[in-house]
């Protein structure tokens, strides 16, 4: 009985100690990834309608990423969507337009959203490896799109782990 | 309390033989029984929706498409796009999610049938391809 007791109590103890263990890694964690500065005030939007329709194919890249008249050339042209046809209708398109729009690089505060917007002059790029800064800022490690573990540049979140969050810092290519 | 039982197990039977793709739920069953009229026959083959997913074509940008390109030849299996990201399989029987919403399927239905066909799928290429990916 007593030997009982006194097993049930050392779980506990052991359970406590990887539970506050767990919870240190994390907090940890939690610091050294957020404390890039240049994305602190960035909160990640979320479109129900945009995920569903953009993300089955591809990354779903954040709107801040590219300006305005982009996403409009792009949701206009979307029957021709870089050879596909997305068959949109009228309100999921009217639906992600807007979302895109009230999120995109001009009403982006972020270090990256300026520069994309500084960069970019009179162009419309309908890709976001067409922005001239991020061309620029992607010029040492071309090679490592072609990586199968990469697939293409349309991967962003091979690299940028926490891209999906506004932090594009953080980067791990991986071999 | 035996009488109850039975009178649920026979209205539970009835409300089964309602729908005549005991696969699908009844908004499914909705659709199929819409492309039934359209392509007018009285039932879809399973197996004529294995052949039109496993037939390959020439796009006319020259390269070979088929449904199976981007879902591998096994639906079961998982796929990926033409950019690379993964695709969960198509059968319902490892997915349950698949063919459970009209709209859904009649909206990727038409994205992916442009994309390898250059056309809409008829009526009879839909209803057997949504039997074979519901009964695999």
């Amino acid at each position: 009985m007593k030997t009982n007791r006194i097993r049930k109590t050392m779980i506990a103890v052991v359970l406590g100690l990887a539970l506050a263990a767990g919870t240190n890694a994390y907090a940890d964690g939690d610091d050294s990834t957020h404390d890039h500065g240049n994305h602190a005030s960035y909160n990640a939007v979320e479109n129900h309608a945009y995920t569903q329709e953009c993300s089955a194919c591809h990354y779903l890249y954040l709107p801040g990423l590219l300006p305005a008249r982009s996403w409009e050339a792009l949701i206009k042209g979307s029957d021709k969507h870089f050879g596909e046809n997305l068959a949109l209708d009228e309100k999921t398109s009217a639906e992600i337009l807007g979302f895109l729009k009230s999120n995109s690089a001009e009403k982006t505060n972020t270090e990256w959203s300026k520069k994309i917007m500084k960069s970019l002059g009179s162009s419309t790029p309908e890709r976001i490896m067409d922005v001239p800064w991020i061309i620029k800022e992607h010029r040492e490690v071309k090679n490592a799109f072609k990586r199968p573990s990469v697939g293409s540049a349309s991967n962003c979140g091979a690299c940028h782990t926490r891209g999906h969050e506004g932090d594009f810092d953080t980067v791990k290519v991986p071999k | 309390m035996k009488r109850g039982l039975s009178a649920m197990i026979a209205t539970a039977a009835l409300f089964v033989s309602a729908n005549a793709y005991p696969a699908l739920n009844q908004d499914m069953n909705g659709l199929i029984e819409k492309f039934q009229k359209e392509a007018d026959v009285k039932s879809f083959s399973a197996e004529d929706g294995r052949k039109f997913f496993a037939t390959k074509r020439i796009h006319s940008k020259g390269e070979e498409r088929s449904c199976s390109t981007c879902h591998t030849a096994d639906p079961r299996q998982k796929g990926k796009t033409v950019v690379g990201k993964v695709i969960e399989p198509m059968a319902q029987s490892i997915n349950k999610e698949r063919f459970t919403d009209p709209k859904k399927v009649e909206k990727w239905l038409k994205r992916n049938c442009a994309w390898v066909l250059e056309r809409e799928c008829t009526p009879k290429e839909k209803g057997d391809f949504i039997l074979y990916m519901t009964t695999i």
